[in-house]
């Protein structure tokens, strides 16, 4: 439903966040740090700064004073079925409690079996035990580090067979039996829904309005059998298009640009946050 | 079943690829079989982590070329895999990896430059410790002083090479001028690589040093350390090495256990 004014996600002690934020990426935090450019917040990739000191903590701080953030992470590996990594999450914890980021985030998928991590995003089945199983895992986290937690849908190149639902549909369970909220992520859904042949639009209508506290967009690369979600690139026209259906659907979440291979000036960033920005106002406004 | 299928999944990423059982749980996909699917998947774990490894050695991939350290930290990735979700965990064993890999044997330097970019790597993102307290160290009384255990700044790695490797480090960084050759029978070198606030280090440090440096690491109290020096060291005075190695930073703290 949409509302007449920007939502916005209330973070404890760094301020809370709407409109558009940009990803804060090492490249840029000369600029950052020197020209404070008008950002109304910042994603901090928060597995970069699990170190005890040095400079990465030294730059998470001084963003930390200038801007509000949100902290997104890989490392919860929240569909995996080895233990929780209980290591990981007491250092999140420590971030979390000392930084009081507006949102904390993490992927609806594994990343590691066996104690070992592949660093990347790997696709569940969506079959009802597995739904149990992460939901239980995003319970247990949000108990332990005492915050909600956001999780994002992300791009796939496969499925399975065993899987019985669409992702949507689990997606949906699997927030409804945690009682977490949602990032979703405009290009994923795209990059999903062209490699296995969905309607977006029949995920959007699945997704519960109240849950949405963040949009992410980025650019993905089209390898012509299938779409590779690379975050490399402006965001594409198809992409545009469904973050107006998005905003229409859902009204003005907090948005983010993503940007993770050829890095470019922090300005492309800013002038693509700047088109995100019109096209909520744009959509929102009418709305209203 | 969740189990089997992700055991399967890493087995079908890492290990044999055309007859793992994971590709049986592979939806087909149009003209796409589901090998590829899960190529899609390969290409992208081992292209980030191959990335990551690129990142903590520059150097390294420098000397050997782009397409040779790529194609090593394939090989390398499927026999070492990652343990931490911390990224910056990864790659430490690499140094061990090209000492045993014999398209690398041509630059026996090569696993001494690795551990080398290694430490530096560590360093950078390891915790601080604020200033030694010099006032605190002159009130220990002269009956106490050999209980003292120093400890090094706790970025810093000791290491030893017998090839240069700080100069080939040195002339391989970006933007170096000068003389880019390095004679590799210039010896040896002992190294100790740190981090103070933000600024890095890589000093090069004498025999003396060495030696005081490296039995405090393995903590030995300052009374026990005196001795050996004076065995291996008998013409240099420790005192005036202990004052260089805290003016210079590399000694960060130290405690005094109780009496
Ligand atoms: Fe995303």
């Amino acid at each position: 439903m949409p509302r007449a004014t920007k939502s916005v996600v209330h973070g404890m002690g760094g301020g809370p966040i709407q409109g558009v934020g940009i990803g804060l990426r090492t490249p840029h935090y000369g600029v950052i740090q020197h020209d404070k450019p008008p950002v109304p917040w910042f994603e901090v990739l928060i597995d970069n700064y699990l170190g005890k000191g040095g400079s990465p903590l030294t730059h998470l701080e001084q963003v930390c004073r200038d801007y509000p953030v949100t902290f997104h992470g890989v490392g919860m590996s929240l569909g995996s079925t080895d233990p929780l990594n209980m290591d990981y999450l007491k250092r999140l914890k420590q971030l979390v409690e000392r930084f009081e980021p507006a949102c904390v985030s993490d992927h609806l998928c594994w990343i590691s079996v066996g104690g070992h991590y592949a660093h990347d995003l790997l696709p569940l089945p969506y079959v009802k035990q597995v739904v149990d199983h992460v939901a239980e895992r995003i319970q247990r986290v949000q108990d332990f580090i005492g915050r909600r937690i956001l999780v994002e849908n992300v791009s796939s190149y496969l499925t399975y067979r065993p899987s019985v639902m669409e992702e949507w549909e689990f997606l949906c369970r699997v927030v409804g039996a945690a009682d977490c909220d949602i990032l979703l992520d405009i290009n994923n859904i795209y990059v999903s829904a062209r490699n296995h042949g969905f309607d977006p639009m029949d995920y959007l209508r699945a997704v519960p309005v109240a849950r949405v506290r963040e949009f992410h967009l980025a650019g993905y690369e089209d390898q012509g059998e299938y779409l590779l979600d690379t975050h490399g690139s402006v965001v594409h026209a198809p992409v545009w298009a469904l973050y107006r259906k998005a905003l229409a659907h859902f009204g003005p979440v907090p948005t983010l640009i993503e940007w993770d291979n050829n890095i470019p000036a922090f300005g492309v960033l800013q002038a693509e946050a700047a088109k995100a920005g019109a096209i909520m106002d744009e959509v929102c406004c009418r709305a209203a | 079943m969740l189990r089997k299928l992700q055991q399967h999944f890493f087995d079908g990423l890492f290990g044999k690829q055309n007859d793992s059982p994971i590709l049986e749980l592979i939806n087909d996909a149009g003209a796409r079989s589901s090998a590829e699917q899960l190529a899609v998947y390969r290409d992208s774990v081992l292209g980030g982590l191959t990335k990551a490894l690129a990142g903590i050695y520059p150097v390294c991939r420098r000397l050997v070329g782009e397409r040779f350290f790529d194609a090593m930290a394939g090989r390398f990735i499927v026999q070492s895999p990652s343990c931490s979700p911390d990224l910056n965990d990864y790659g430490g064993e690499l140094a061990e990896f090209i000492a045993g890999f014999p398209p690398a044997a041509s630059l026996p330097y090569l696993p001494d430059v690795a551990r080398l970019e290694w430490a530096w790597h560590r360093a950078f993102n390891s915790a601080d410790r604020l200033g030694i307290d010099l006032q605190a160290l002159a009130e220990i009384g002269e009956a106490r002083r050999e209980h003292i255990l120093f400890r090094l700044a706790i970025s810093a790695t000791l290491m030893a090479s017998s090839y240069p490797i700080h100069r080939i480090w040195e002339v391989n960084q970006d933007g170096y001028q000068g003389d880019g050759s390095v004679d590799l029978d210039e010896g040896g070198v002992k190294l100790i690589v740190w981090r103070h606030a933000l600024t890095m280090h890589i000093d090069p440090i004498e025999e003396p040093e060495w030696r005081l440096l490296t039995e405090l690491a393995q903590g030995r109290p300052f009374g026990r350390i005196c001795e050996r020096f004076s065995r291996y060291h008998p013409a240099n005075d420790i005192g005036a090495v202990l004052a260089g190695a805290i003016q210079r930073g590399w000694i960060a703290s130290f405690d005094l256990p109780p009496a």
